[in-house]
């Protein structure tokens, strides 16, 4: 249960070099006559920040909240202000229940000392006591895999080992209110799954509140109940996780869907062609605006066209991954038209490109070989991820995640025939 | 009806000069407790004596100043022999120094760990103080061999009653020590020249504190603003408790520990006060 009231946080920009002291003592000698010298600071125009401005919100017991939002938004200088590493500039927080915070695993560790002292050192900063270390120490050897090196300096540790044993120190914490930042992107890709499990599991359990910031969506909307976005030190809004995720990556989508050029002399393009409307059209599945894996794509293209004397016309679309590979290059037929206004349509199905970043060109091509026009980059967008009914977190791999069906059945039920 | 409800923990921007919170260190005792094993164990990681330069560390001092200041300068010791009186004043100006220096970096040394935690900062100089006395014990130890070895051979008088106070004398330059630390910890944090000028101010403060000589040297004209300094009497106390049996000087030692604690008080309100807020500069 936690109750955060206007909170804000201001951070002084700029060098802090010689002119501290002299700084410091005119700051101090104002604030002898009033109260209010920090406030001042703020109004005085030097080069400073507000890294979060006044942010409300109200934390139920049980609750697993997460907190969205681009790098420098204020997450994690709000979950450091929860957990009393820096104080806020204005604003209060209560709250009720014990607080562990998890902004880095491996907090505390000690290079020159043995992996078995460090799950101590580490489990007490955490906040757990001797007794419940005791208690869970096999769990916590079990879940790091490092059982052989436990009297081992953990100088001596790989770093996925390291890794490994800091978070099986915080899989265990038993806190009424857990607040965890961005520490599930550690480690190898089995290792995250593994973490990620062991995460539900923790939030899933009676009365545990969790506060969370994370940039992989797909574990927000598994774990989380409710989710606020926040931009520039600022909560925009809070709601149902699902909503504000597909809010937030609509926001944050790059699109280049639409190229529109009513005059041929403005367009792009040459003697034979001109450009007269390039757009992208998504069928968009939910309420939100948002393309993920199951929107559907209608490409629409309209130009000028001035035949070469006598030929034919073929145009090609090339779809390309941010990478700069070629996912595919289709084509229409070859077709004779006469000079004036064409158009061209492909549609990209639903269910077929996986989530990414990609772009497209196009390509005029007449009598099979020679290369009118090449409209290159000329538009953008990228896919959300969507999942169903899974429980795996990753990054799914390949550029295209097709519905084809997988079948799985039992050839010979008695036995290995 | 959320105004019913029962808050536990409320953080806000107010500073507190006298929120001690000290009654939330024994929660934490484990940690404490651990980070004193750390200190201890760490230390003398990857050495070849390891342990061993607790004691060797000030009988090679003691052997030096023997050999400068007993044989070559010939300082007197006021009747002491010259090996039992050096080690105790190496022992106390150690603990001393190395309870101070230990603890005036504890922003800077962990900034890393209060920047991802939370849990009482005061433990960590706490914990430094702790190792240190443990250090201390060891060596306390060591020098009461050698003056039992005098004591046997008849060199040394037997003590007094005044030995009882030893504990508090030790005591007390350990919490001067970190008093002092406290203090110097949050400037340490804002203003990094004092890194380089408190490694000269504190080999300043051993001259002026009677380590390698009697504390009857401090007399004459300016004697008195020496043993303005906290340390004086105390070094002069464990030595006037351990050889001698009727005890003098009692009330420059209680002057010294009145001011101890006030210097701890002004620590603690200090390092409090400033301990979240310097989290933001270092």
């Amino acid at each position: 249960m936690i109750k955060v009231e206007g909170i804000s946080k201001y951070y002084r920009l700029g060098t802090q070099g010689s002119g501290r002291l002299r700084e410091d003592w005119s700051n101090w000698w104002k604030s002898v006559g009033r109260k209010s010298a920090r406030a001042d600071a703020s109004s005085q125009g030097e080069a400073h920040i507000w890294a979060l401005k006044d942010v409300s919100f109200e934390v139920g017991e049980g609750e697993v909240i997460g907190f969205i939002g681009k790098n420098g938004a204020g997450k994690s200088t709000l979950l450091k202000i929860i957990s009393r590493i820096t104080q806020p500039t204005q604003g209060r927080i209560r709250g009720r229940g014990r607080i562990a915070s998890l902004l880095e695993v491996g907090t505390g560790f000690h290079q020159e000392l043995t992996g078995r002292e460090n799950i101590y050192l580490n489990g007490h900063m955490l906040g757990m006591t001797r007794r419940e270390i005791d208690s869970q120490f096999d769990a916590i050897v079990d879940f790091s895999g490092v059982e052989t090196f436990l009297d081992t300096p953990v100088k001596r540790y790989s770093s996925g080992m390291y890794v490994r044993l800091a978070f099986a120190v915080a899989a265990h914490l038993t806190p009424e209110i857990l607040i965890v930042d961005e520490v599930l992107s550690v480690g190898d890709a089995e290792f995250q799954q593994k973490c990620l499990r062991k995460m539900k599991e923790v939030s899933g359990q009676e009365g545990r509140t969790v506060l969370f910031v994370s940039h992989n969506m797909q574990a927000l909307r598994n774990l989380c109940h409710r989710a606020y976005i926040l931009e520039h030190g600022v909560l925009v809004e809070g709601g149902p996780a699902d909503r504000m995720i597909a809010r937030y990556l609509r926001d944050s989508q790059v699109h280049f869907l639409r190229q529109f050029y009513p005059e041929p002399a403005l367009a792009p393009g040459n003697d034979h062609i001109r450009i007269k409307r390039v757009e992208l059209i998504p069928a968009y599945s939910g309420a939100e605006e948002l393309i993920d894996i199951r929107t559907a794509l209608q490409l629409e293209l309209e130009f000028w066209y001035e035949p070469p004397g006598v030929s034919d016309l073929i145009v090609g679309i090339h779809l390309f991954a941010l990478t700069g590979d070629c996912v595919f290059d289709v084509s229409s037929s070859r077709t004779t038209l006469d000079k004036g206004l064409v158009k061209c349509g492909c549609r990209i199905p639903a269910n077929f490109l996986n989530d990414g970043s990609y772009y497209i060109s196009i390509v005029f091509v007449s009598n099979t070989t020679h290369r009118l026009f090449y409209f290159e980059s000329c538009l953008a967008f990228e896919v959300a991820d969507y999942r169903e009914h899974t429980s795996w977190y990753g990054k799914w791999i390949g550029y295209v995640r097709p519905d084809f069906k997988v079948t799985l059945e039992a050839l010979n039920p008695d036995g290995y025939v | 009806m959320a105004e019913i409800e029962e808050w536990e923990w409320e953080i806000d921007p107010r500073y507190h000069w006298f929120k001690w919170e000290l009654g939330a260190i024994p929660q934490y005792k484990d940690l404490l407790f651990r980070l004193v094993r750390r200190d201890l164990l760490a230390n003398y990681q990857q050495t070849i004596l390891g342990p061993f330069w607790i004691l060797l560390q000030p009988v090679l001092t003691m052997l030096l100043y023997w050999v400068i200041f007993g044989t070559i300068v010939k300082v007197s010791t006021n009747g002491i022999p010259p090996l039992v009186f050096y080690l105790s004043g190496i022992i106390c100006w150690n603990f001393f120094s190395d309870c101070l220096s230990g603890t005036m970096y504890t922003f800077i040394h962990n900034s890393a760990v209060f920047g991802k935690v939370w849990f009482p900062r005061l433990l960590v100089p706490l914990s430094v103080v702790l190792a240190q006395g443990v250090r201390m014990l060891v060596q306390l130890a060591l020098f009461f061999l050698l003056y039992g070895i005098f004591y046997v051979r008849g060199d040394v008088p037997a003590s007094g009653i005044g030995w009882l106070l030893l504990p508090v004398v030790v005591l007390w330059i350990g919490l001067f020590g970190l008093g002092v630390g406290l203090l110097l910890s949050v400037l340490t944090a804002r203003y990094r020249d004092l890194d380089y000028s408190l490694q000269f101010i504190l080999r300043l403060w051993m001259f002026a504190s009677p380590v390698f000589y009697p504390a009857q040297l401090l007399s004459g004209k300016y004697g008195f603003f020496l043993w303005l300094n906290p340390m004086t009497p105390l070094i002069e106390a464990f030595r006037v408790f351990c050889f001698r049996r009727e005890v003098d000087h009692v009330g420059y030692f209680w002057a010294a520990g009145g001011a101890v604690l006030v210097v701890l008080a002004m620590g603690i309100a200090f390092f409090k006060r400033h301990e979240e807020s310097v989290n933001d500069i270092v």
